[in-house]
């Protein structure tokens, strides 16, 4: 017959650790936190709970400062064992909609250069890339803004997401930017931004330093499988995978031979390029960026679809290229493109208040 | 007795409140190039870092097809997976605009009708559980932020919010006077009974099990769809406003282009397609 005294002592030593366990398995992913103080010395040397637990709901002003408001019915302070003083129920809200991504020193990391450029789609691609990212331990994403200014949309998103960024920017000169016309091929968007990252990358790491990392050139719009990650993440060089939706096909791919080494391009878009692949389909060796300085997309003077060979030509040769992707018969990535979005209601003037941001 | 209120309390701590997610997904009429893959991709990947998410996935066509089944079984999510086929004179076909024929109805009719099943057959403290929980539906190639998924939440019958890129707008959005939905700010059609996209509101599952007549009107005209289901349901009135009292635009009315595929076209008349069985 247990004796009340030994119940009463397995509950004080059970309810804390289970407390313990609980408050830690839920903090990194629930928005909302229980904490109750049982015995107050005995749960404040596990927890560490501070004196006066309140409610409240952090919210960036505009102007960048934290203000603390109180927030409505659902989430007051409530002391529902009210009876027993020692018995306190508070529940605090700590609005966590993300969480970083795992972040290991074995694993090497990888460089996701991102260049984007305003337009009324951008925070929702960046928001979808993002969710993505979150997923990738030791992701290191640098996002390099078409712009005069790193704008405050783009640098607000960054700070919310919290992943292992830099943002850097760098203005296309306007002679540069698409143009339609039939003298002046169209130069890629983009191009002054990724050389911009990758110049980043030559002076922010030392050729001798041993920092492993992958670079890979991620568009806002496209489509990327985490498994594409990890299968980038082994790159001795530069390894290279198909591509779903260029080139006017379901899937552009590397042709691969018997030794598993690539001899040729299974596109019809042509072919004979260096390097027929798109942006998406390769990623570098960060040491092999190192090593070679000089080698940066080619601004002028570059025909359609030889952009990627204007950087490749420089790094590697054919037969130093590494498969992935099952010896490139998955399909692992995604050139999608996202509609130009209607906006005709607008109207001349704009019908939608200015100021919210989209 | 001291012991009886400590367990008490106990059980609340580990409540936590269930979303749904109805999502149905268009069968391309060429299936050869499907994008459902991309789609299914991407909300995964936002899925996933949203608690107590149950995505059930209502595919348009006569029964699962291998694609969305292999990848919802590797998802890692919490899912279910439904079939609905389009009737044929409801189906949009093959150069039709979008905006043609309402879309989706029967499929998020099924998804209701699954949830009522489930409500009708829980007992007890699942019953509970499932009062507390919120349905929401979303359109597969949207885009949303993961703090929507927290907004909506805490839903008593019907919460609401903007939805960006919509309604020919940079965004639509409930207008809020006195924390309360006074009319909806919209550039087309503003007199409907609920002028807001699907994207824009979430219910609670009470007032779907309370409500068995509640559906979508697979008839109903261009943009009447929402008004269809939420008029059985609420009044401008008993709307919640969420995003900071409907200022803040967490979901994007995004919409991927369909991939250019003229010379695969070309290819296969050729007989020389890409190859058939690598999957896209």
């Amino acid at each position: 017959m247990p004796k009340r005294r030994d119940i009463l002592a397995i509950v004080l030593i059970v309810l804390p650790w289970t407390l313990l366990i609980t408050v830690w398995h839920q903090s990194a992913i629930a928005p909302l936190l229980a904490i109750r103080k049982v015995c107050h010395h005995l749960v404040k040397e596990i927890l560490i709970i501070p004196e006066r637990l309140t409610v409240h709901r952090q919210r960036l002003a505009d102007d960048g400062t934290e203000t603390r408001h109180e927030t409505g019915p659902a989430t007051d302070s409530k002391e529902y064992c009210s009876q027993d003083k020692d018995i306190v129920e508070v529940v605090r809200t700590e609005y966590v909609y993300t969480r970083p991504p795992p972040w290991s020193d074995v694993l090497p990391t990888i460089h996701v250069i991102t260049p984007t450029y305003s337009r009324p789609v951008q925070k929702a691609e960046l928001t979808r890339l993002a969710n993505t990212f979150l997923h990738v331990p030791n992701l290191h994403w640098i996002l390099v803004e078409d712009s005069q200014r790193r704008t405050p949309l783009v640098t607000r998103l960054l700070r919310e997401m919290g992943l292992n960024y830099t943002h850097l920017n760098v203005e296309t000169p306007r002679n540069y930017k698409l143009r339609g016309d039939t003298r002046d091929p169209r130069i890629p968007r983009g191009t002054m931004q990724r050389n911009l990252a990758l110049r980043w990358l030559r002076e922010t790491f030392n050729s001798n330093s041993s920092q492993t990392g992958i670079v890979y050139f991620a568009d806002d719009d496209n489509t990327y499988s985490l498994e594409l990650f990890e299968e980038m993440r082994s790159t001795r060089k530069v390894s290279v995978w198909p591509v779903a939706f260029v080139g006017g096909l379901r899937y552009e791919s590397p042709k691969v031979n018997a030794a598993g080494k690539v001899y040729g391009w299974k596109t019809v878009f042509d072919p004979h390029r260096p390097f027929a692949i798109d942006m998406a389909g390769f990623a570098i060796n960060l040491r092999l960026i190192l090593f070679k300085p000089q080698a940066y997309f080619k601004l002028r003077g570059v025909k359609g679809g030889y952009q990627e060979s204007s950087l490749l030509r420089e790094l590697v040769t054919l037969s130093d290229l590494e498969p992935k992707a099952a010896n490139c018969t998955k399909i692992l990535v995604w050139h999608t493109r996202t509609e130009k979005p209607v906006l005709v209601n607008e109207g001349k003037k704009g019908f939608t208040d200015p100021n919210v941001e989209i | 007795v001291k012991l009886k209120k400590k367990k008490a309390c106990l059980s609340l701590f580990f409540s936590s409140t269930a979303l749904h997610l109805i999502a149905f997904l268009m069968q391309k009429m060429c299936s050869v190039w499907n994008k459902l893959i991309t789609e299914l991709t991407r909300l995964s990947h936002t899925f996933l870092h949203v608690p107590q998410l149950h995505w059930i996935v209502v595919e348009d066509a006569p029964q699962p097809t291998p694609l969305v089944t292999d990848f919802l079984a590797a998802s890692g999510l919490t899912y279910t997976h439904l079939y609905k086929l389009t009737p044929k004179d409801r189906k949009l076909q093959e150069g039709d605009p979008s905006w043609l024929k309402p879309r989706g109805a029967e499929q998020r009719n099924e998804g209701l009708h699954w949830l009522r099943e489930m409500g009708a057959a829980a007992k007890g403290k699942e019953a509970a559980a499932l009062e507390e929980a919120v349905v929401y539906f979303a359109d597969d190639d949207n885009t949303y932020s993961l703090q929507l998924f927290e907004e909506m939440r805490y839903t008593y019958r019907v919460s609401v919010w903007p939805v960006g890129l919509v309604g020919g707008m940079k965004f639509e959005r409930p207008v809020v006077e006195d924390g309360k939905v006074v009319r909806f700010h919209t550039g087309w059609r503003p007199n409907r009974p609920f002028p807001i996209d699907m994207a824009g509101f979430a219910v609670s599952l009470r007032l779907i099990l309370t409500n068995p007549q509640a559906r979508f009107d697979g008839d109903a005209q261009m943009g009447f769809l929402e008004s269809s289901f939420l008029q059985h349901l609420v009044t401008m009135d008993d709307l919640e406003p969420k995003a900071d009292l409907c200022t803040k635009v967490l979901v994007w009315h995004t919409r991927t282009e369909k991939p250019k595929m003229k010379r695969e076209d070309a290819l296969q008349k050729q007989g020389l397609g890409s190859d058939p069985d690598v999957e896209v």
